[in-house]
């Protein structure tokens, strides 16, 4: 069984078809990776997982996605609660105006952690494991703003698994970055493989490749192909596909 | 599945250190078999030459995901490059091997004369080549360019020792002409040492080329800092 | 490329003259603005100044107020400003709320809300004093005091607090909202230790504006709350008051004597514009201060 389990899902943005009937699969501590041309639905599909577009007016969704087994569309299901389980690192770093160690504890308090000393554990715990203590162990009361763009996607990345997750989305987390930050980057999603399920969204073959598991291709709203990441890179089945990673599209 | 790509190198150089292993040890039983020309022996050896094939093909498609997923540039391309030409030139080296193994094995003879072998020298030949194998495989362990460069001059007395062997087996065809199916063979063995001699430099000339390179690019990092 | 084009001779340099001489204008146009405030600062001060001194400050007025002080008037605006602010704060800041992070941008809800609000800040000051009159004065029968006042200058200032508050709103990047809603926030939480907080500095400035704009106003306390003559400080907020603009303009206009009150009339006015830039000040300062604290440290 797939951790998370996506049914013949169908998404609509009032009229407009963005997500016509994807089936996939993704399964535990892998990382799979989402490519595809700009306005496929890839970050559209990734961000049903936590339901981030219940956000947007006059969406609408059909079909099952399931994460253990669990409907997470499902009456009775509280956003609060997936989103716990189910942690998202966007785009653009989007630290808090608060000091690093506030950041991080952030989503422990909201979710009732009073405990100091098990918030300050957790937050050095999550700052290792984000690779990131070592820089900031000196100054955690200062502004997060005070770090690099880098620091601050890994910053983020901490503050996502600080509530201890098993699934970590993440949208086209290194865009942003400068290549040494997102080499860094990289590096801690394969790190952080061995805790969490991630799915990752990339307009970067070559990160998709290096970094992932399985690969999805998206196109135009539908999923093209899904397979192993080495089978796509070298012996795509779809010509769509093909053309796509080798950059002979359209 | 190992996801960094210093990792993944690191694999891929141990995947060539163990087929240099492998063919290494093929080419030291087809000394053995020559030498005592046991039969035996050279049946394992084309046994074995599956085995080799099998792992050549392993290594060829590793280094091809490599280069698919990873898209690696300058020292690492370079890297994987040399393991890809290594590679091919060991392969080629373990076929040498099988097919000594099988002029042992089809050979009527039931051994060799010792006053021949010593004139032919062919104990040396066998050992210069298995001298140059581990030569090399140190220098790729290592990463030392060193041992990499002394083994090109080795080229030079296998060459010599082929040429001189034509000679002596073609005295010895004129006194027995019974014997000339197996003094073809005891020829043909040379020239594949020989031939293997010219893998060997190959790999050499990768190895220096690709970490002389590795040199260049850390005293250029050094200057940065 | 054979059809290049040929370039009028001389037009690069007319061009260049029209640019400067436009530049000049605007440049003109700005420094006139200037001169302006300067020239109402320094007549004021040039006329009040002179009777500007501590019991000024710190007395009441005498003889029929043609001598004396105006510390009621001062105590009185202080007062209604605070009222006011009491009124307009929770309300304004809770619809801003309201309109940028809960209703549904497009909904009619919001709409409607923002319609009325344009049409509230449209309404003149005095239609406000004259529905504070009958509601507050009259209906609820809280009589001509503080509290009518407070909630009639309340009213009046709420439009401006709450765009002020939206446009803060508006301004935080809802990549920060998302943020802190994937780690499992309600949107309740996300507002409290989020979003208020970022917004705070412009909420701060928008309010201590609107505070500005309430010490000035004359029209809606005049049926809801300004005394025209109480010397003693108000006791509760039931009791009337004194405040500056309506000092003004009552021995500006109906004083018993002109010639002894005028002093007294542009003391009053500077001691007014004093407080409107003091406050001013204030606002500017607060905002760095808040800037400062939200981007370091909370």
């Amino acid at each position: 069984m797939g951790k998370i389990e996506a049914k013949d899902v169908h998404f609509y943005y009032g009229a407009f078809h963005a997500l016509k009937g994807i089936t996939m699969e993704i399964p535990q501590n892998k990382v799979v990776a989402f490519i595809g041309p700009s306005g496929c639905g890839k970050s559209t599909f990734l961000r049903l997982f936590n339901r981030m577009n219940d956000l947007i007016a006059g969406a609408r969704l059909d079909g099952s996605i399931k994460i253990d087994g669990q409907d997470i569309y499902a009456p009775g299901i509280e956003v609060d609660d997936l989103r716990k389980n189910v942690g998202m690192v966007f785009q653009r770093p989007n630290p808090f105006p608060k000091s690093i160690f506030d950041n991080i504890a952030y989503g422990l308090r909201v979710n009732g952690i009073k405990d100091k000393e098990f918030i300050r554990q957790r937050v050095e715990e999550s700052l290792r494991g984000a690779a990131l203590w070592d820089e900031v162990k000196d100054k955690l009361n200062a502004s997060a703003y005070a770090l690099s763009g880098g620091q601050q996607q890994r910053l983020c990345i901490a503050r996502a698994m600080a509530v201890s997750p098993s699934v970590l989305l993440m949208d086209e987390p290194a865009s942003a970055l400068d290549p040494i930050s997102t080499a860094k980057v990289e590096e801690l999603i394969c790190e952080l493989r061995k805790e969490v399920t991630i799915v990752i969204v990339t307009h970067n073959m070559q990160q998709a490749s290096r970094v992932s598991d399985m690969t999805a291709f998206f196109y135009m709203g539908e999923l093209v192909e899904y397979d192993d990441t080495k089978t796509i890179f070298i012996n795509p089945h779809e010509e769509a596909t093909q053309n796509y990673i080798t950059g002979r599209f359209g | 599945m190992v996801k960094f790509v210093d990792t993944e190198l690191k694999s891929i150089q141990r995947e060539i250190i163990r087929m240099w292993t492998l063919v290494y040890d093929q080419m030291e039983r087809a000394k053995q078999a020559v030498m005592e020309f046991d039969k035996n022996v050279a049946k394992q050896i084309t046994i074995r030459e599956r085995l080799v094939d099998a792992f050549e093909l392993k290594i060829d498609s590793e280094i091809e995901d490599f280069i698919a997923l990873y898209t690696p540039v300058a020292i690492d391309l370079r890297f994987v490059l040399a393991m890809l030409k290594i590679n091919n030139d060991l392969e080629r080296i373990g076929d040498y091997a099988y097919s000594i193994a099988r002029f042992v094995n089809e050979s009527d003879a039931a051994g060799l004369d010792k006053e021949l072998t010593e004139r032919l020298r062919m104990e040396e030949m066998f050992s210069t080549v298995l001298e140059m194998m581990t030569s090399l495989r140190q220098s790729l362990e290592e990463m030392n360019p060193a041992h990499a460069i002394s083994v090109i001059a080795m080229d030079d007395t296998l060459d010599s020792l082929n040429a001189e062997s034509n000679t002596i087996l073609v005295e010895y065809a004129k006194k027995d002409l019974e014997a000339i199916p197996l003094l073809m063979g005891l020829g043909s063995t040379f020239r594949k040492l020989e031939r293997t001699g010219d893998h060997l430099t190959n790999i050499a000339e990768e190895i220096v080329f690709f970490i002389d390179a590795k040199i260049i690019k850390h005293t250029g990092s050094q200057e940065q800092e | 490329m054979s059809n290049r084009p040929t370039y009028p001779a001389g037009y690069d340099k007319s061009k260049r003259r029209t640019q400067r001489a436009a530049f000049a204008a605007f440049r003109a146009l700005s420094f006139c603005i200037v001169f302006i405030l300067f020239a109402i600062l320094g007549f004021i001060i040039y006329k009040g100044a002179g009777v500007i001194s501590w019991e000024f400050l710190s007395e009441a007025p005498t003889d029929g107020m043609t001598s004396g002080g105006i510390f009621p008037a001062i105590v009185g605006t202080l007062l209604l400003m605070a009222g006011s602010a009491i009124v307009a704060f929770p309300i304004g800041i809770m619809s801003g709320v309201y309109m940028n992070e809960y209703a549904s941008k497009s909904g009619w809800a919001v709409k409607f809300i923002r319609l009325m609000t344009n049409n509230l800040s449209g309404i003149p000051s005095i239609v406000f004093g004259l529905f504070g009159m009958a509601l507050f004065v009259k209906y609820l029968g809280f009589g001509d005091s503080i509290l009518a006042g407070s909630l009639t200058l309340g009213l009046l200032s709420l439009p401006l607090v709450i765009r002020t508050t939206e446009e803060a709103l508006k301004d935080i990047p809802d990549s920060i909202r998302e943020g802190s809603l994937a780690l499992g926030a309600t949107k309740l939480q996300t507002i409290w230790k989020v979003v208020l907080p970022m917004g705070m500095p412009r909420i701060m400035t928008g309010l201590i504006l609107s505070l500005g704009r309430v010490s000035g106003e004359t029209a809606p306390i005049l049926f809801t709350c300004a005394a025209y003559f109480f010397p003693q400080l108000p006791t509760s907020v039931f009791d009337q008051c004194m405040a500056l603009p309506y000092h003004l303009y009552v021995i500006a206009t109906s004083g018993t004597d002109i010639e002894a009150q005028q002093p007294i009339a542009y003391g009053t006015a500077l001691v007014l514009i004093a407080i409107v830039l003091v406050i001013n000040l204030l606002a500017g300062w607060f905002r760095r201060y808040f800037e400062k604290r939200v981007k370091t440290k909370q």
